[in-house]
């Protein structure tokens, strides 16, 4: 099976060579993730504790500590249900609304497309993986990638609204933008072009609105850049970034049931 | 060559905190509503997104990848010097806290934070090194004898030797502002509710201590003034404890079981919430009316540390003759006083220019009375009062309350 993607029309991508990118930056993810949480494993395990001389950070320490401090009783009052908080505070994002309806539309466009476009890119692998396991489906690979247009047209398009509101806000802003750092300004610029790479690697393919009246050539080449920047940004980069509050901003929450 | 070791170190932080160092997206919000940040007029370092930025590169040159693969990276002492100066201009309220996006407990990693910073020999700030030695040595803050505990007490108050209520004083109330411990105990003999006092047995509560990061300091000072003062209330035994300073409130309620690691065998009531019921019950009988408007101040301490934001209020306009007015920045969203975390005795100026914002807050409402409910609250109020020359007067609740029963407060 050839994918759009490839070096050029004749020189496409097939799915051994995309599995192995995908494993490439998943083995890279782990490794930047595996880090991270030994960082956090550096940690104690409780109130005004500290480290054993020689102590080294450990994944499974933090693991256990966030563990018993979402599961134990709260003192101060501020706590909710943990169903509460991972319906209204983790996915409806409760306390971005509580802070600034604008923020919390942008931000929420920019998640429920980011997410939603992993799930449905989740989706089109599973489908690929059931075929090449001869497992028979209703449709082909090719069919379930034109079902999956529409949605997939629909969340980049919520996506990108999201990506367009912050980036004119951090930059015409002046509050924002004197405390941006580049931290915050290369988060935003992955989410962007790997937004827009997709829109325009689609317009060129299909030449509607995205393709700039560019060659069809470049619709394989285009398809690619999208394909590793995706990989790049979406996963590899994750723990090497602020893309990491996307871990760890949920898991802060659960671990302070939902904040005060 | 030897193996070069972090800079620093995780003592008193735990694995979620480190977490919470990455999980902040620097949306801004606690900077918008910091109050040592407004009163400085913006100095960057001093906004919380900042210092957790600065203490999430620390750990990234001490722990993260590159510092796994290539050795830990220097900072220099003079940058954490700067950090502790900052990470101590703090007054712990919390607001930070509650107005976080990815709901950091911002209080608590600010006390981790000086704690180990103190561990390492750096901090804490100016006078505030002083209190280890003051609290375990004389039990007070104040170098005060701790055989005049009662001192305070005139002659019409009457406490018994044992009860199942004890009012726990605080060594501001029992030593310098004792218009409020006269006020209480008159209020409660005139309730008719009897109470003992711990008297020698009352040690500091501890909060200094914990607040300003040397709960650690001379052999664990905290956790010896916790188990003393709950072994001195169960032997009068008391099945509950009355207080009325919002800062030995939280620490009761929070600090200590934390410290023992068991619950209390009482309950931890602010005097506020007792009142709340007595009221309710119809037990209070008015005999005076205190005809002017009255705005009220959430000491962070009772308000958005524990959560009590309605006692105070019903309190206030339960009083005959009160025309009770807010605030804008009230409950959960109150603007600090500016005496807490150590601030008010380590950094006196900072504290003052926080107390003058929020006077100004109250003077907006045209209110003739800004009250409280904690005496350090009511203290650097009162402080940032003078210094702007407002025509405010400045009072706690249970003050208000001793006058609308016709009690004298001298």
């Amino acid at each position: 099976m050839a994918y759009y993607s490839g070096l050029s029309e004749t020189l496409r991508m097939t799915f051994v060579q995309i599995m192995i990118l995908s494993t490439i930056a998943i083995v890279i993810f782990l490794y930047g993730m595996i880090s991270t949480l030994q960082k956090w494993g550096s940690g104690v395990t409780g109130y005004a504790l500290e480290p054993q001389v020689g102590q080294k950070g450990s994944a499974i320490r933090f693991l256990k500590t966030w563990w018993s401090q979402v599961t134990e009783v709260a003192r101060h009052g501020h706590g909710k249900p943990i169903l509460e908080v991972l319906i209204l505070d983790i996915l409806f994002q409760r306390r971005i609304l509580k802070r600034s309806t604008f923020r919390w539309f942008m931000h929420f466009c920019i998640f429920a497309g980011w997410m939603s476009l992993f799930s449905l890119s989740g989706m089109m692998f599973a489908v690929e993986m059931t075929e090449k396991l001869g497992l028979m489906l209703p449709f082909t690979p090719a069919e379930f990638r034109d079902i999956l247009s529409f949605p997939n047209y629909v969340f980049g398009y919520i996506l990108l609204i999201g990506v367009l509101i912050a980036i004119v806000r951090r930059l015409f802003v002046t509050e924002v933008r004197q405390v941006s750092i580049m931290y915050d300004w290369i988060l935003l610029a992955g989410v962007f072009i790997i937004t827009i790479s997709g829109f325009i690697a689609d317009g060129i393919r299909t030449d509607i609105i995205w393709g700039f009246g560019l060659n069809q050539a470049s619709a394989p080449p285009a398809a690619l850049f999208h394909s590793i920047i995706s990989l790049l940004f979406c996963i590899a980069y994750v723990p090497y970034s602020k893309y990491i509050h996307v871990i760890a901003t949920p898991l802060a929450i659960l671990a302070n049931k939902g904040g005060e | 060559m030897a193996k070069r070791t972090p800079s620093i170190d995780t003592k008193n932080l735990t694995a979620v905190q480190l977490m919470e160092l990455d999980s902040c997206t620097r949306c801004g919000e606690c900077v918008k509503w910091c109050p040592t940040y407004a009163a400085t007029d913006g100095k960057p370092g001093l906004a919380p997104r900042d210092k957790i930025l600065r203490w999430r590169q620390y750990m990234n040159k001490s722990y993260g990848i590159k510092a796994k693969l290539f050795g830990p990276q220097e900072i220099p002492q003079s940058e954490l010097e700067e950090f502790k100066d900052d990470v101590h201009s703090c007054t712990t309220c919390g607001i930070c806290g509650t107005v976080c996006e990815s709901g950091i407990n911002t209080v608590e990693l600010w006390e981790a934070l000086r704690a180990n910073l103190v561990k390492k020999g750096i901090g804490p700030y100016g006078k505030q090194n002083m209190f280890p030695k003051l609290i375990g040595q004389y039990h007070n803050p104040y170098l005060l004898d701790q055989k005049d505990r009662l001192a305070w007490v005139p002659d019409d108050v009457k406490i018994e030797d044992k009860s199942d209520l004890v009012y726990f004083t605080g060594c501001t109330a029992g030593y310098k502002q004792l218009t409020l411990a006269f006020a209480t105990s008159r209020v409660l003999n005139k309730l008719g509710i009897k109470f003992a006092m711990l008297g020698e047995d009352e040690w500091c509560c501890g909060s200094a201590l914990i607040r300003t990061g040397q709960a650690h300091v001379n052999g664990m000072v905290p956790l010896q003034v916790a188990k003393h003062n709950v072994e001195a209330i169960k032997k009068m035994g008391a099945k509950k404890v009355l207080f009325a300073c919002a800062g030995c409130f939280r620490t009761a309620k929070i600090d200590w079981p934390r410290l023992l690691g068991e619950e209390l065998p009482f309950e931890v009531v602010h005097i506020t919430e007792f009142l709340e019921d007595l009221i309710k019950q119809g037990k209070i009988k008015w005999e005076k009316s205190i005809d002017k408007t009255i705005t009220y101040h959430d000491p962070c301490h009772l308000g958005r540390h524990v959560g009590v934001y309605d006692a105070p209020r019903y309190v206030l306009s339960h009083i005959p003759g009160v025309k009770f007015v807010e605030m804008d920045r009230i409950k959960e969203f109150q603007r600090c006083c500016g005496a807490g975390g150590g601030v008010k005795a380590g950094i006196p100026d900072l504290a003052e220019g926080i107390a003058q914002s929020r006077v100004k807050d109250a003077l907006e409402t045209k209110a003739d009375l800004l009250s409280s409910a904690c005496p350090f609250c009511k203290r650097n109020l009162m402080d940032g009062r003078d210094s702007m020359k407002a025509d405010i007067d400045v009072e706690d609740i249970i003050e208000l309350v001793a006058q609308a029963l016709g009690l004298k407060l001298d």
